[in-house]
């Protein structure tokens, strides 16, 4: 069953036609890596899944929430779509725990007790409960993303967008982060991730989507993609990157 | 006329200077909700109310504030309405402050990274939502030392509103150096009032320019 369904994506910034017709299909519980050359439109299609970047012509459909071109009213969507970033964006005024209950609380309306149960299992689940009344500035980079992770899972979404998560973090934080990932691709979240780290996303990934200057040129297992592109644009892309 | 002693002086001007802080904290309350709401139409989705909202900051703050005073108080009698003094002056002030403090605190929002927009957004919070609960917190520690920094303007900015006949400080001041002709005791007095009125604020919004400085970000 697909839940997520993206059909003729495209999307310009103004005179730059970053996304040419985007078609992907991706199945509950699949994990999907995004590669390819920066300003190829991987980050920007990633953000359109949750309608963080708007677009002009498609569709794109989450567990059978539709967003069409010019569409604003996200909420529906948006409570089914997790997402994480580059620079972890959390809540510096708030505790780590408040940062993890915000959004059940005011968007869910769930009662103040319940948000606490949930807010202790998920900060459980990425290693930091015994954070749950620190701040976001006493944190490593590295923790301060398992927040963020927490975070996102606390609305219980059906799909996590990671957008370069581990770009931002010092080389010995990287791997507490991918840890929590694939502890969470193993317990069946789907995942979408635009990443840098291929030995990661080979490894993990049950996909993997190459992009080029604004289309998919390339999709299939890490092993297929890897050991046989079928284009000079992608051996070139691996070439590069080993 | 040198039967008026320094002391019945000094009496009547402090009489002045309470009008003027009554004034002051009128216009700046009243300012402050209108200065809020220029805020939220300042970044709102919809085109029209953002350029509303900037087109009446501009007008606000490109024309003298004495102008102003002049189009209310005279111009509100040209259609039928006679403000006093004390009306006139107040709405005066209060359009004059709203204009800059929603100019002010519209700053301080966009200095909040963009980044916590997407975040707040990613998790399904409405835009109210997201202003309330994670950009406005954030803002406002920013905005406490500028804008105590411009109640001082506010409270000089009341001095102007003697031209069209409010009794406050300058007024009563100018009352009296003609009474006692003493300008230079009196004017002298009446700026020590705005002194005393001032610094307080000003040394304040020092301070708490220091401590955000100095503190942790929450």
């Amino acid at each position: 069953m697909n839940l997520v369904r993206i059909d003729g994506l495209h999307k310009h910034f103004g005179s730059n036609h970053v996304l040419k017709g985007i078609d992907l299909r991706i199945k509950q519980g699949e994990v999907v890596a995004l590669i390819g050359r920066s300003g190829s439109g991987k980050s920007t299609l990633l953000r359109s899944i949750n309608g963080l970047e708007s677009f002009e012509d498609g569709l794109v459909e989450v567990d059978g929430e539709r967003l069409h071109a010019g569409q604003t009213n996200l909420r529906e969507l948006r409570q089914k779509v997790g997402m994480v970033f580059q620079q972890f964006n959390l809540f510096p005024h708030l505790s780590v725990g408040e940062n993890v209950m915000l959004a059940p609380q005011v968007v869910k309306k769930t009662p103040r007790g319940e948000c606490e149960t949930i807010a202790r299992s998920v900060l459980d689940k990425v290693g930091l409960s015994e954070k749950y009344d620190a701040y976001p500035d006493q944190l490593s980079g590295g923790q301060q993303q398992r927040v963020a992770i927490a975070r996102a899972l606390a609305m219980q979404p059906r799909v996590l967008l990671c957008d370069e998560i581990t770009s931002a973090l010092d080389p010995e934080l990287v791997n507490e982060v991918l840890a929590v990932v694939k502890t969470l691709a193993a317990e069946g979240m789907t995942l979408i991730m635009v990443t840098h780290e291929m030995r990661f996303a080979r490894e993990v990934g049950d996909r993997l989507v190459f992009m080029h200057e604004g289309r998919i040129h390339e999709s299939g297992t890490p092993a297929e993609l890897f050991a046989h592109p079928k284009t000079p644009e992608l051996a070139n892309f691996i070439g590069s990157i080993n | 006329m040198n039967d008026i002693s320094t002391w019945d002086v000094a009496r009547n001007l402090a009489d002045g200077a309470m009008w003027t802080l009554g004034l002051s904290l009128c216009a700046f309350v009243l300012g402050g909700v209108s200065g809020l709401a220029l805020l939220f139409a300042r970044i709102a989705k919809r085109t029209w109310l953002r350029r509303l909202a900037q087109g009446y900051i501009e007008v606000f703050q490109g024309t003298p504030l004495l102008m102003q005073l002049f189009i209310i108080f005279f111009g509100s009698s040209l259609i039928g309405i006679e403000l006093s003094p004390w009306l006139a002056a107040a709405l005066g002030l209060t359009l004059f402050t709203s204009a800059y403090l929603g100019e002010i605190w519209r700053a301080c929002v966009e200095s909040v990274a963009k980044g916590q927009w997407e975040a707040s957004a990613s998790l399904a919070l409405s835009h109210f939502e997201q202003m309330r609960y994670v950009i406005l917190p954030q803002a406002r520690r920013i905005a406490i030392a500028p804008t105590v920094g411009f109640s001082v303007q506010v409270v000089k900015g009341t001095a102007v509103t003697s031209i069209i006949g409010f009794v406050e400080l300058t007024k009563t001041g100018s009352m009296l150096a003609n009474a006692t002709y003493k300008p230079f005791l009196v004017f002298g007095l009446v700026a020590l009032g705005y002194f005393i009125l001032c610094y307080p604020l000003s040394a304040f919004s020092r301070r708490l320019e220091r401590n955000s400085r100095e503190s942790r970000t929450h």
